[in-house]
């Protein structure tokens, strides 16, 4: 029930105060760090150490404006990298420069991997630059998915990431089954943010049962490991309430959403920094996407997340609540705004620029299915809620449209009012909920209205009067 | 709403195996994979997640396919490679692998290397168990370009919006609209072919979408909704549990089409008395 779900939200964000106090200690810590990195990165090999100098580069993003030879630099280097950390005889011995590093390398591998594919796809699409295409046409493998899942997918096995998260969860020693790689920091470090760039990839690819599928043994809380680390906390959250709103359970991505909007709201204050300047970008985006997912599913928000929520993007999310065709090109306009930068994984069609259909495209496309599909029902339920009985042709006429028009608004509603809903185990798991009190059913042409409600709660006051005359 | 009509645990070992683990990657499971679709299609059993794991692999028959490189803790169950050709990032080739097999490429990838036939059986498996979301989601593995006409003119793509198309009358609840528009092309009878009893299946999925919102409808409406003829009525009406009265269908009471209205009384738990209890008993010490 939609109360339950409130409920369940208040529940978690007041728990772990502590928690979020030393992740924000943490997280400031971080800052710190930050500068000295980039101290190290600008001038080159300050230290004379070529390792430490490659791990710190490994981490370092790639300039926006980079051409193909550095595109190119960059892969190989990543490859030997990952060569080096992967197939030495025995695990390496390394120092790590921050211990955020194998955050920032993830990251940095797939925002190279996906900034690159973007970049491929426009000069296949442009077919201008002959040699640019030539180079490309002859590198296929370069930046390719499989080598980039390959590393992460090798970097998990390495370190034996699933099975430790696995012995934690059943509340064992992960170092029994950590193995000779998976017991030392870099490898664990590593793995465990692998899991994440996973969720990510797959995500990127379109494949968003198997994204959720990915994080089956991490747990989402605060307590998670990600969570130390803030950039980690967010991008999760991020995907995994954008492939709930892929699967249609835009009551399990508003959870989603809610519940990261509410731990930045709260920490804003605190984390003044490079850091945070980049997830603003992203934090606009889920609430472009928060809009979404209300406006399709109405559910009652956090009273902070609701008050930002009308001020960015008030006037969108009014009119898509009122639904009709009007509101479409606002769903599509929002969809693409904060919808991932999707990667097509097909090498593209350089023979023919104009096979070459932005994946972005192709998935909004086959989500405005379901928004076409739902867009009615806001308006239904706003009619439904005024009467317990009701002639269909009456009830047709109040949302203007005719009695069999209607009647599949009716079974469209009724649909959508069931809803998978996460309630624990695995992310892709979860019981068919109703996501609203109102239900109807038909006999014949009658509409018979009914309510879910709430009862007095009397224990409470009862309790609180007990101890009171004492 | 969403159905799982092949829970997890009734999904053959083999398969299982291979979705839990790298092999799901591995070109050597297709083969095994579509047979299993075939199996589905023909004992009427429906699995989502070994479906959407084919349409993301595929074999490649690429220049690279010879690379091939081993990982030790796998090496003993993985098929056998020539020593000669492991060679983890080459850089003049910029191939990163390191599992142990060949590299291969997910279907995605390469559309063109995979049976059609699957892949439209898949999608028609998946039209089946709406409502449900299993047809988007395989439209979202699938080449971006597959759902615009001017530029993907093959039969696959062809195919693949044609049956899309079904999709959406079928989700917007259109039903009779969804059985004029399966009868009126010849196609359509072509891509179902393989899926057994499909119109049966479609036929039962959409009568327990009226049972849900309906106790009583016109036999009118029902007629079309189901795709029957007034003859053929009375005995599906039968079969499916509801009676006929006049021009009316009746329908049984389910919890769905009950539309009661209920309240949520409050669940007290005794151990919210604790302390007014444990209090009586102190005083009374």
């Amino acid at each position: 029930m939609m109360n339950g779900g409130v409920s369940r939200l208040a529940h978690e964000d007041d728990s772990d105060d502590e928690v979020l106090a030393t992740t924000l200690v943490e997280a400031m810590q971080e800052d710190e760090g930050d500068y000295d990195d980039v101290s190290v990165s600008g001038g080159i090999q300050v230290t004379g150490d070529d390792l430490q100098a490659r791990l710190a580069a490994a981490a370092t993003p790639l300039e926006f404006q980079a051409g193909l030879p550095a595109r190119f630099q960059s892969y190989d280097n990543y490859c030997s990298l990952f060569h080096f950390i992967l197939n030495s005889d025995g695990p390496v011995d390394l120092e790590l420069p921050t211990y955020y590093w194998a955050w920032d390398v993830i990251d940095e591998f797939i925002y190279q991997f996906n900034s690159f594919c973007t970049y491929r796809q426009r000069v296949a699409k442009k077919a201008q630059n002959e040699e640019e295409i030539q180079i490309l046409r002859e590198n296929p493998q370069t930046w390719g998915c499989y080598s980039v899942l390959n590393v992460l997918y090798s970097l998990i096995q390495r370190s034996h990431m699933n099975e430790q998260l696995a012995a934690i969860k059943a509340g064992q020693d992960p170092n029994e089954v950590a193995g000779e790689y998976g017991s030392r920091p870099l490898y664990r470090m590593l793995g465990y943010f692998s899991i994440i760039g996973l969720l990510r990839v797959h995500c990127l690819l379109g494949d968003f049962t198997l994204a959720l599928k990915t994080l089956d043994d991490i747990e989402l809380n605060k307590k998670a490991v990600f969570a130390k680390v803030m950039a980690a906390h967010f991008t999760t959250y991020y995907y995994v309430g954008f492939s709930y709103m892929m699967l249609r359970r835009y009551a399990d991505a508003i959870r989603t959403f809610s519940h990261i909007l509410v731990y930045v709201s709260r920490t804003k204050n605190f984390q003044k920094n490079s850091q945070f300047d980049s997830i603003t970008k992203k934090n606009d985006q889920m609430y472009a996407l928060m809009a979404i997912c209300v406006a399709l599913c109405p559910v009652r928000l956090d009273d902070t997340i609701h008050a930002t929520l009308r001020e960015k993007y008030g006037d969108q999310f009014t009119r898509m609540q009122r639904g009709g065709p009007e509101s479409l090109p606002i769903f599509e306009e929002l969809f693409l705004s904060a919808c991932p930068k999707f990667i097509s994984p097909i090498p593209p069609d350089f023979d023919n620029p104009e096979n070459n259909v932005d994946p972005s495209q192709h998935h909004l496309k086959v989500f405005m299915n379901d928004v076409n599909n739902t867009i009615s029902t806001p308006v239904l339920k706003s009619y439904l809620k005024l009467y317990t009985t009701m002639d269909i042709n009456k009830l047709a006429k109040f949302v203007e449209t005719d009695a069999e028009t209607l009647r599949k608004q009716l079974i469209v509603y009724k649909q959508k009012n069931r809803q998978l809903r996460w309630t624990e185990g695995s992310l892709l798991e979860g019981e068919l909920m109703h996501t609203s009190d109102l239900d109807f059913a038909l006999q014949g042409d009658i509409v018979h209205v009914s309510e879910a409600k709430v009862g007095r709660r009397l224990v409470d006051w009862y309790l609180r009067n007990l101890q009171r005359a004492y | 709403m969403t159905t799982r009509p092949m829970p997890a645990d009734s999904r053959p070992e083999h398969i299982d195996a291979i979705l839990a683990g790298l092999d799901r990657y591995n070109p050597e499971t297709v083969s095994t994979f579509q047979d299993y679709v075939q199996y589905q299609c023909e004992n009427r059993t429906y699995d989502a997640l070994a479906n959407l794991a084919l349409l993301k692999l595929g074999v490649v028959k690429d220049e690279h396919s010879s690379q091939r490189f081993l990982l030790p803790e796998r090496g003993s169950n993985a098929p056998q490679h020539e020593a000669n050709t492991t060679v983890f990032l080459n850089l003049t080739t910029r191939i990163a692998i390191a599992f142990s097999f060949p590299v291969v490429m997910v279907y995605q990838f390469n559309p063109h290397l995979t049976k059609e036939e699957t892949i439209t059986n898949i999608l028609v498996k998946a039209l089946t168990i709406f409502p449900s979301p299993d047809f988007s989601l395989c439209l979202h593995l699938l080449p971006p370009n597959i759902l615009d006409a001017a530029t993907a003119t093959d039969a696959l793509s062809d195919a693949v919006r044609k049956l899309t198309t079904l999709n959406e009358l079928i989700e917007s609840g259109s039903y009779r609209e969804f059985w004029v528009a399966y009868e009126s092309d010849d196609l359509y009878a072509d891509l179902v072919a393989d899926c057994a009893g499909f119109e049966d299946t479609m036929r039962d999925a959409i009568a327990l979408q009226i049972s849900m919102i309906a106790r009583e409808v016109s036999k009118e409406l029902a007629q079309g909704w189901l795709n029957v003829s007034a003859e053929d009525l009375p005995e599906v009406i039968t079969r499916l549990g509801w009676t006929i009265e006049g021009d009316k269908v009746k329908l049984p009471i389910n919890k769905e089409n009950e539309a009661k209205t209920t309240v949520f009384r409050e669940n007290v738990q005794f151990n919210q008395f604790h302390n007014v209890i444990r209090r009586g008993f102190e005083q009374a010490v």
